[in-house]
């Protein structure tokens, strides 16, 4: 019966790209290179939309229970960051203000949120340091503790993390991955570096069902899903979520606010306290076990597997141009177009077209991360179009630079 | 409809500055606009504008303002306004019509004024069907009337005309044009082009008779025109030299553009055993252009290198015996009616003109064979006093075509489609004249 409980949210949205996509003029400066690339007014527009539904009351919400004894760690992707410091500087000092409390920790994120871990991992550990020095000049928190994009873990990647010096990560505990294991344990791969699995199926209760009027849990009460917690056997039940799960993926009216609220009052009197990951490993580390960990890689979107994002033509295709464009980039040795093609390689541009010839929850999922605005203007195969073009034009436009 | 309810608002690609100026629509986008400003409107230009001028110029004391859009792109298309279209009409598609809306429509409809938008060729077609969207979107659409115009068929094969149809009043600048476009499904009106009331101002008769003289020969004919096939070049050339071969001093001022074509007219020209001499002028203005003529007076063609500004022009249509605006394909004939406007026998195409009417104020052509130019113009020599009669009645004719006239007419026009979609209620209306005035201003007229 588990006795602890780790919450761990991430706070992300993608730089989307502009479609139809913007013929880029030859000779371009980098700034208009970004300009043709990126649309910042839609992104705008989906941030103010989510800070609105979820970064304000979220945050407020979880600063109050953080006070009364709620441990959480949170983690930020620069993209979030970079919208959050241009367009909403208030929410920015919320977030400083959650981090700065001493019952939340700051886990690190791979900074761009892209496939770096997939594509190039020397650059994957200068990547993952570069975040720790940032988050640390924004929060005041250097992160011991990391996750990476998606939750993507496999054995290439866990030993990058190790060389970034990091003291733990999290990954997601499938049980195909696990096996026999139970994912409330701390684990070990090949190296010292600490593995805190995600208990999958806990944690997609709150993160997708919660709002599922079909799903025989529904309506979850916060004092059940505790039960659920307590009868979790093992150590210590890692969940972890999209920030957007509060009040975003699911609306304020769907209760999910007073679900958060109640959870710790419920969890407390089952006798289950909360940890950081940081505590977890503390108390746990020293009987962690071996955890072989997948070399094809394994996530926390989909199935678990890649194939959530590699798995269809288009995202293949999707794949092979962003490689090619960081690549290009790489031999261009010009620093703004190697950062322009971090941007281009966010792990949500494949997450956007999962949909492609497939059917089913996980498109489903997939095409609600797609704008409203792509499927009104461009359908289905002018999205895949457009996007693959975004990337043609980067790539070309690298040929004629100023 | 009055300046003091409605705001108008051009669109095109061209535009006033030299760098957006690259064919007659640049010209006629600054006419009209400068025609609705000087008519007190409130006018809004927006071209793809030099990328190196001011984003914003206010012009004729504040009443129009020119928005040069898509700088940003043109500093890298330093050519001219056609250079990276595509990358430029992304950035007008994708850019203006929230710009429109926040920034001309929504003060205009605060002010309770109507917007009149006035989309130009194919490159705002896209546009305007997106900004009727979002004004329909905002529960605004019924507060602006939308104008989209044709002047020529160019890509047209790009257009959505179900769409464009459906959200804007589609117009056209000739019957020939309306009736081309039926094909696609569209009932386009007519509103003609126009040109500035100073061609109309009389043309200097000692340059005439300067320009005559220094020539020197029995038959003066002039063309100015794009090289392209369309514009019955060749035929030009054919009549110069039937002429020539009937025992005729005759010469033909040709002034064309970049077009490649020129090589082929000119190769035609030599062929035919015509002499052709290039006419360089050293500077700008009447003047040196005349001279750079007279330099070359000995030839059968005189080839104008130089840029020809309208009072040159204007000399020499007046001073010819023919001006051939004999285009094979003409959607409307602006060199036929400024030669007309200047005193000049215009000889149109054979797909004919709304103004031209034959042997009354012009020479309509019916085959477009050069038999017919040299036909008319001997029948012309023979008969002056026909000549001079349809020099007269053309300059009347070309006062219908002013752009005071053609602004009248699409104010109309508006107002009439304003009326019939209901904008006209809300607006702030005009006070009416005292029923006394108007009997009295009747009477008057009566009298």
């Amino acid at each position: 019966m588990a006795r602890h409980v780790v919450l761990y949210v991430v706070v992300h949205q993608p730089r989307r790209l502009k479609l139809p996509a913007q013929p880029i003029p030859p000779g371009a400066r980098p700034r208009d290179i970004a300009r043709c690339l990126f649309d910042e007014e839609l992104n705008r527009h989906y941030f103010q939309k989510a800070a609105s539904n979820c970064y304000h009351p979220a945050t407020a919400l979880f600063r109050r229970l953080a006070d009364e004894g709620l441990c959480l760690s949170i983690g930020f992707s620069f993209s979030i960051l970079r919208q959050a410091q241009a367009w909403d500087q208030e929410l920015m000092a919320r977030f400083q203000d959650l981090v700065a409390h001493p019952n939340v920790e700051l886990v690190g994120v791979e900074p761009y949120h892209s496939f770096i871990p997939l594509i190039d991992l020397p650059h994957f550990v200068k990547r993952m340091q570069w975040a720790r020095d940032n988050l640390h000049k924004i929060f005041g928190q250097r992160p011991q503790v990391t996750d990476t994009t998606e939750m993507m873990m496999s054995d290439a990647i866990y030993v990058a993390l190790e060389k970034a010096g990091f003291r733990g990560a999290l990954m997601d505990g499938r049980p195909w991955v696990m096996e026999w294991r139970e994912p409330s344990h701390i684990y070990h791969g090949c190296g010292n570096l600490k593995l805190l699995t995600r208990h999958t199926r806990l944690s997609d209760d709150v993160g997708y069902r919660f709002s599922n009027r079909g799903w025989s849990g529904w309506p979850l009460m916060a004092d059940a899903y505790a039960h659920w917690i307590k009868e979790t056997a093992g150590d210590v039940v890692l969940l972890a979520w999209d920030y957007e799960t509060f009040g975003e993926h699911h609306a304020r009216e769907t209760g999910i606010f007073e679900f958060l609220a109640h959870l710790p009052g419920e969890l407390s009197k089952r006798g289950v306290d909360f940890l950081t990951p940081s505590q977890a490993l503390d108390l746990y580390a020293d009987r962690a076990y071996h955890l072989p960990l997948p070399p094809w890689g394994c996530t926390w979107a989909g199935e678990g597997g890649l194939e959530f994002f590699l798995g269809n033509a288009s995202q293949q295709a999707g794949f092979r141009l962003m490689l090619s464009a960081y690549n290009k980039a790489l031999l261009t040795g010009n620093k703004t177009l190697i950062d322009l093609a971090l941007w281009l390689a966010q792990s949500d541009n494949l997450h956007t077209i999962q949909w492609d010839g497939r059917s089913g929850s996980e498109a489903e999922v997939s095409a609600y991360f797609t704008p409203g605005e792509w499927w009104q203007k461009l359908g289905a195969g002018g999205i895949l179009r457009e996007m693959q073009q975004v990337y043609a034009n980067f790539l070309k436009a690298m040929d004629c630079l100023p | 409809m009055t300046p003091d309810n409605s705001v108008f608002l051009v669109l095109s690609f061209e535009g006033p500055d030299k760098y957006s100026m690259a064919g007659g629509l640049g010209m006629r986008v600054t006419q009209l606009s400068h025609a609705l400003a000087k008519k007190g409107f409130p006018t809004h230009l927006l071209f793809v504008g030099d990328p190196h001028m001011p984003a914003r110029d206010y012009r004729m004391g504040g009443r129009l303002l020119l928005h040069r859009w898509c700088q940003w792109v043109s500093q890298y298309y330093p050519t001219g306004v056609y250079e990276g279209e595509e990358a430029k009409l992304y950035d007008f598609n994708e850019s203006l019509p929230h710009f429109i809306l926040e920034q001309i429509a929504r003060p205009a409809f605060s002010a309770g004024k109507l917007l009149v938008v006035l989309g130009e060729e194919w490159h705002t077609a896209e546009l305007m069907c997106r900004l009727s969207d979002l004004l329909h979107d905002e529960g605004l659409r019924n507060r602006a009337v939308l104008f989209w115009n044709a002047n020529n068929t160019m890509s047209f094969h790009r257009i959505n005309w179900g769409r464009l149809a459906f959200t804007n009043t589609i117009t056209t600048v000739s019957k020939y044009m309306k009736h081309l476009m039926w094909d696609l499904g569209v009932n386009a009106h007519v509103i003609p082009n126009g040109i500035p009331s100073a061609v109309l101002q009389k043309v200097d008769e000692g340059d005439v008779a300067r320009v005559r003289n220094c020539l020197k020969k029995d038959l003066i004919l002039c063309k100015v025109a794009r090289w392209d096939p369309d514009k019955g070049w060749n035929a030009a050339l054919e009549a110069t030299a039937a002429l020539k071969r009937a025992g005729l001093k005759v010469v033909l001022l040709a002034r064309g553009g970049i077009e490649p074509h020129g090589q082929e007219v000119l190769h035609n020209a030599s062929r035919l055993g015509l002499r052709v001499s290039d006419a360089w002028a050293g500077a700008e203005g009447r003047e040196a252009c005349l001279s750079a003529i007279a330099r070359a007076a000995d030839s059968d063609v005189v080839n104008i290198r130089s840029h020809l500004d309208l009072d040159s022009l204007r000399v020499l249509y007046r001073a010819s015996h023919a001006v051939l605006a004999n285009s094979g394909r003409e959607p409307f004939g602006l060199v036929g009616l400024e030669a007309m406007a200047s005193g000049g026998v215009a000889f149109t195409g054979a797909t004919g003109e709304d103004y031209a009417i034959h042997k009354r104020n012009c020479v309509v052509h019916e085959t477009g064979g050069s038999w017919e130019i040299v036909s008319n113009l001997l029948y012309l020599q023979d008969h002056p006093e026909e000549a001079e009669r349809m020099r007269r009645a053309a300059r009347h004719s070309a006062r219908l075509f002013t752009w005071e006239k053609v602004v009248e007419n699409l104010v109309s026009k508006v107002e009439q489609h304003a009326r019939n979609q209901g904008s006209l209620t809300g607006i702030a209306r005009a006070e009416p004249k005292a029923l006394e005035t108007r009997v009295l201003v009747a009477a008057g007229r009566a009298a």
